[in-house]
């Protein structure tokens, strides 16, 4: 968390290798960013990375299904059935699945888009403010969803944001100011995360 | 509103550039044509007065009624004793008589020179030379000064290594004969006098060369000082009597340059008729740019409307980038028409039409029409797209989602563009089956509003055929190959337009081919019905035919049996110049088999009447034994009796017999000689007694039937290769509209893009989802194109059914090698956008706003 300008954004797409580092180092696993070219960071975020953004998540051209499976399908790759039953289910779209992007609300745009996050099992999801445009109900559903994906499925998820709520559904927080750590929370509550940011903003 | 547009046009440079190409073109096509001919026409004006400065007046034979006498080598002449009359004038200072015939002189490698474009002819040497335009250069030896001596342009010298003391032979009419070369003429600066070939005897030798003993073709005057051109002209007029007429040295050379441009009229309907093309392929690239870029920019104009400007405003600013880009494409398009224009020039030099010397002209007419052409084919492809631009509501400004113009129904569209195509195709079939006037226009613009109507129902179909062409796509290449053939069914209308600008490119190439192949496969059908003999000779010499000398050697040969010929003349068939055929009815039959109707030969021979085609027969309400008039150019003609009728179209309208046409035409030479081997003699050795006769005369070439046909048709092929060359002028300009429609949409689609290769696509990945999105747009245009081409073929041939155009034929292996042509041309036209697409900052692309 931090306020705009604090870095959030930059750092977020440094480290999943939307970005490249001027200094210092990013590792996913074993594996060091910055020595790769494109097509291996490509692959490397096809394969080991899974992406919510704030809008434009979706292929407009693309059903549900086809966006959810996209990684895979660029890769090339059969889904694991099995896998991908159980993470349409956790979504709750087993209905909309042929519906185009166009065809689908705001709320379940943004879970197909984490559906598509986790679908290829990356080892790492990152995501940028991914309930920013929702309204509270579909916020809610969205972030149920992740963090059901970090409980039952053991999911890494990184998330940007500056909503206290959404940042209260993550087992740990980091406060960014002017490209800084500023300071670290655990086991947060909108409550306290209110009151720190309160006594950062101070 | 003038700050924006020109704002907008700088921000918008490299789309509207590849958009100007199209412009660029069609401009300098315009230009060219302009600029070639009034250069020609200057030139030649400057040439013709410089060269005539010693001449007042001409005195010549009346000119015949048909005109036209440099087609068909028609010489026509006056008595010699003329000139006791014109010499006794009150205000001649001098007059001299001269000949003018048929001569092409032969080079070292015993091939006749020239003869495929500009004439080549045979002078007498003037003995005052203040009365000649040809001058020789000190060093370049002297005039003819006895028989047996010629003088040859400096021209065809150069350019076949004749000097001064060669011995060379010229063809004339008569038997080949030798010379010696005694000069080697100029023209003013020039070496040669439009190209053609000119080889000068005295008077008696080409007297009795062109067979004018006794004759001249026109008297050169010059006036005593003090007497104007016009006041000798009517001096001259009242003392000379006889079929005779007395033009200034001003008038004649008004009418030699009005023959040259004439001459050159079809070039520049070829060059006029590309550029409307180019043009027409420009208007579709025009206003669909537009049409996208005003889309994009749908937010900041909604800001503009949102600030207080009005919509008429907005339609403005649209139409102010539009008149920018016209105006900028426009000056350019004029310049490389210039450039165009000496490239022409050049190239004609290079085929031996020699242009004179000069500078060129640049008209202020060639730069209006030219700015005019380019300004308002582009404003007005602008137009639609502009007034769409001022339907953008305010709020858009805030909210894009707000701003999406609602899907109109393409029912309208499928309506409107039915009565389109229905439209142009009756304009096509009033133009091509009926006799109405200006046909020409109706077929034009027939075709043209055929195309506009293909082009409007073009969206509907887009869906569909991107269905049917892509259905390999997913298969091949995944997930990129599906978004590849999901993106050209996104926006059906963008698609189609893109593709009809290359539709009328190949439409046009398949109409030319198929026509070509129809042509062909007609003459070599017409050859196998028409002429069952063993030979056929003809002269290689466009306006001269061949020696009758030769065709009397040719008879006298043991290896060969029956000789006959044909000869061919422009006459005045009532009241209308026509090619006419004439024969000798006794033989024709042994060497070809012309379909007439039963015993028309016999009594042709009998009444020394004319055979009439069935058609102009039924047309005209002839019957056999009326009498109709026909003027020749030597002879006044009269009332000649129909004997019968044609029945096929191989050998023209009218057919006479070879006395009548020896007492109308001076031409003696023969179009065609056909002759069959001897009874008992073999092929080959006809062939080779008729190959030594032929040996002599360089200029005439024996063919048997399979020669003939491969002749004909390369002739055939050389056509279309010129004609498809420039059409896929218009293919390229259309493949530059593919690449301007998918820069575009690129641009629309950056965070698409950017989303894609987020989550994994790498750039060859994305590469390859352009690259199949471009051959799909182009296999539609393409399949389009061979649809409407086919059917624009078919339609003619059977309208010119009835001029011998017997069989439709459809190349089908040069379509198929079109179609993949167009799929390559997509591969080429997606190099630039998939590059740049592939090359998209992932960051910039992704990133909110």
């Amino acid at each position: 968390m931090g306020p705009s300008g604090s870095g959030k954004s930059t750092l977020l797409h440094t480290l999943a290798g939307l970005d490249t580092l001027t200094e210092g180092s990013v590792y996913i696993g074993e594996t060091e960013l910055g020595s790769l070219k494109d097509r291996d960071l490509t692959i490397l975020r096809r394969e080991e990375v899974g992406f919510i953004f704030q809008t434009f998540n979706l292929i407009p051209t693309l059903n549900a299904q086809e966006n959810i499976l996209l990684p895979l399908s660029i890769a090339g790759v059969k889904p694991d059935q099995e896998w991908y039953g159980k993470v349409v289910d956790a979504v709750g779209l087993s209905d909309r699945l042929d519906h185009r992007p166009s065809e689908l609300s705001g709320g379940q745009q943004q879970r197909v888009a984490a559906a598509r996050a986790l679908v290829s099992k990356p080892a790492i999801v990152f995501a940028d403010e991914p309930s920013g445009n929702l309204d509270s109900v579909a916020s809610g559903e969205l972030l149920d969803f992740m963090r059901t994906a970090v409980r039952e499925f053991d999911q890494t998820i990184v998330m940007v944001t500056h909503d206290p709520i959404a940042a209260s559904y993550s087992d740990r927080i980091i406060f960014l100011d002017d490209g800084d750590i500023v300071d670290e929370m655990t086991d947060p509550t909108p409550d306290s995360i209110l009151e720190q940011m309160k006594h950062l903003g101070a | 509103m003038l700050r924006a547009a020109i704002k907008g046009v700088f921000a918008n440079k490299m789309r509207l550039s590849l958009t100007a190409f199209a412009i660029v073109i069609g401009v300098a096509f315009v230009a060219a044509s302009f600029v070639f001919t009034d250069t020609i026409s200057a030139r030649f004006d400057a040439l013709l007065d410089t060269s005539a400065t010693g001449v007042d007046v001409y005195v010549r034979p009346a000119p015949p009624e048909t005109g036209d006498t440099f087609q068909n080598a028609e010489f026509g002449s006056i008595p010699e004793d003329t000139i006791d009359s014109v010499l006794t004038t009150p205000g001649v200072r001098i007059a001299e008589g001269g000949v003018v015939g048929f001569a092409q002189i032969v080079n070292k490698e015993g091939e006749a020179v020239g003869g495929q474009g500009p004439p080549t002819l045979g002078y007498s040497w003037s003995i005052d030379r203040s009365l000649s335009p040809v001058t020789i250069r000190d060093g370049n030896g002297r005039g003819p000064e006895i028989a047996g001596e010629v003088v040859i342009d400096a021209n065809s010298a150069n350019g076949n290594n004749l000097s001064v003391g060669d011995t060379i032979t010229v063809l004339t009419i008569g038997a080949p004969e030798e010379f010696l070369l005694v000069g080697i003429a100029s023209f003013g600066e020039s070496d040669s006098l439009a190209g053609a070939t000119l080889a000068m005897f005295t008077l008696d030798e080409a007297q009795r060369l062109f067979g004018l003993e006794g004759r001249f073709s026109a008297i050169s005057v010059a006036a005593e000082s003090g007497v104007t051109p016009e006041e000798l002209a009517a001096n001259i007029s009242t003392t000379t009597n006889g079929d005779i007429e007395v033009v200034t040295a001003e008038e004649s050379n008004d009418e030699q340059l009005e023959a040259i441009s004439e001459g050159l009229g079809f070039l520049n309907i070829a060059l006029l008729a590309f550029a409307a093309v180019a043009v027409f392929v420009g208007a579709f690239i025009i206003s669909n740019t537009f049409r996208i870029i005003v889309a994009q920019r749908t937010k900041e104009l909604a800001l503009l409307r949102a600030i207080g400007a009005t919509g008429r405003q907005v339609t403005w600013m649209v139409v102010i980038e539009a008149l920018i880009v016209g105006f900028v494409a426009s000056v350019i398009g004029i310049g490389v028409g210039v450039l165009l224009a000496i490239g022409l020039g050049a190239a004609m030099n290079a085929f031996g039409l020699n242009m004179p010397e000069g500078p060129l002209t640049l008209l202020p007419r060639t730069v209006i029409v030219g700015m005019a052409v380019g300004l308002i084919v582009t404003v007005v492809s602008a137009l639609l797209p502009a007034r769409k631009a001022a339907r953008i509501p305010p709020v858009a400004a805030m909210n894009e989602e707000l701003a999406r113009p609602k899907r109109r129904s393409l029912h309208v569209r499928a309506v409107v563009g039915s009565i389109t195509v229905g439209l142009g195709i009756a304009a096509l079939l009033v133009g091509l089956f009926t006799s109405v006037n200006g046909g020409i226009w109706f077929v034009a613009i027939g075709a043209l509003v055929f195309f506009l109507g293909v082009s409007i129902i073009a969206p509907l179909a887009a869906g569909p055929v991107a269905t049917v062409l892509g259905w390999p796509l997913p298969r091949m290449f995944g997930v990129a190959g599906q978004l590849a053939q999901d993106n050209t069914r996104r926006q059906p209308r963008r698609t189609a337009s893109t593709a009809s600008a290359l539709m009328i490119g190949v439409a046009l190439v398949v109409f030319v081919a198929v026509f070509g192949a129809s042509i062909k496969s007609s003459i070599s059908s017409s050859v196998t019905d028409t002429f069952p003999g063993d030979f056929s000779v003809q002269s290689t010499n466009f306006a001269v035919g061949v020696s009758p000398t030769f065709t009397e050697e040719v008879r006298s040969l043991s290896e060969i049996g029956n000789v006959s010929t044909l000869k061919i003349g422009s006459a005045v068939v009532e009241g209308s110049n026509t090619t006419i055929v004439a024969v000798d009815p006794e033989t024709i039959t042994t060497v070809t088999s012309i379909d007439v109707s039963a015993g028309a030969f016999e009594s042709l021979a009998e009444t020394d009447g004319v055979l009439v085609l069935e058609s102009v027969m039924n047309e005209n309400g002839w019957s056999v034994g009326d009498s109709i008039v026909i003027v020749y150019p030597q002879d006044p003609g009269g009332p000649i009796e129909i004997a019968g009728t044609i029945t096929s179209t191989n050998f023209g309208d009218f057919i006479i017999t070879q006395s009548s046409y020896a007492v109308g035409f001076s031409n003696s030479t023969d179009y065609y000689v056909f002759a069959n081997s001897a009874d008992g003699v073999a092929i080959v050795d006809a062939r080779a007694a008729i190959d030594g006769v032929a040996a002599d005369y360089p200029n005439v070439k024996v063919q048997n039937k399979s020669e003939l046909i491969a002749d004909a048709e390369a002739q055939i092929d050389q056509m279309l290769v010129l004609f498809t060359g420039l059409l896929f002028l218009a293919i390229i300009i259309a493949v530059l509209g593919i690449t301007n429609t998918l820069a575009l949409a690129i641009i629309e689609r950056t965070r698409e893009i950017g989303l894609l290769r987020a989550v994994g696509m790498v750039q060859r990945q994305v590469r390859r989802m352009i690259r199949w999105e471009a051959v799909i747009i182009a296999l539609f245009g393409a399949v389009m194109g061979v649809g409407v081409g086919l059917f624009l073929g078919w339609a003619v041939v059977r309208a010119l059914a009835d001029e011998g155009l017997g069989s439709f034929a459809v190349p089908m292996g040069q379509i198929v090698i079109l179609v993949l042509l167009a799929g390559v041309a997509g591969v080429i036209a997606a190099i630039y956008p998939s590059w740049k697409a592939s090359r998209l900052n992932i960051l910039d692309a992704i990133a909110y706003e």
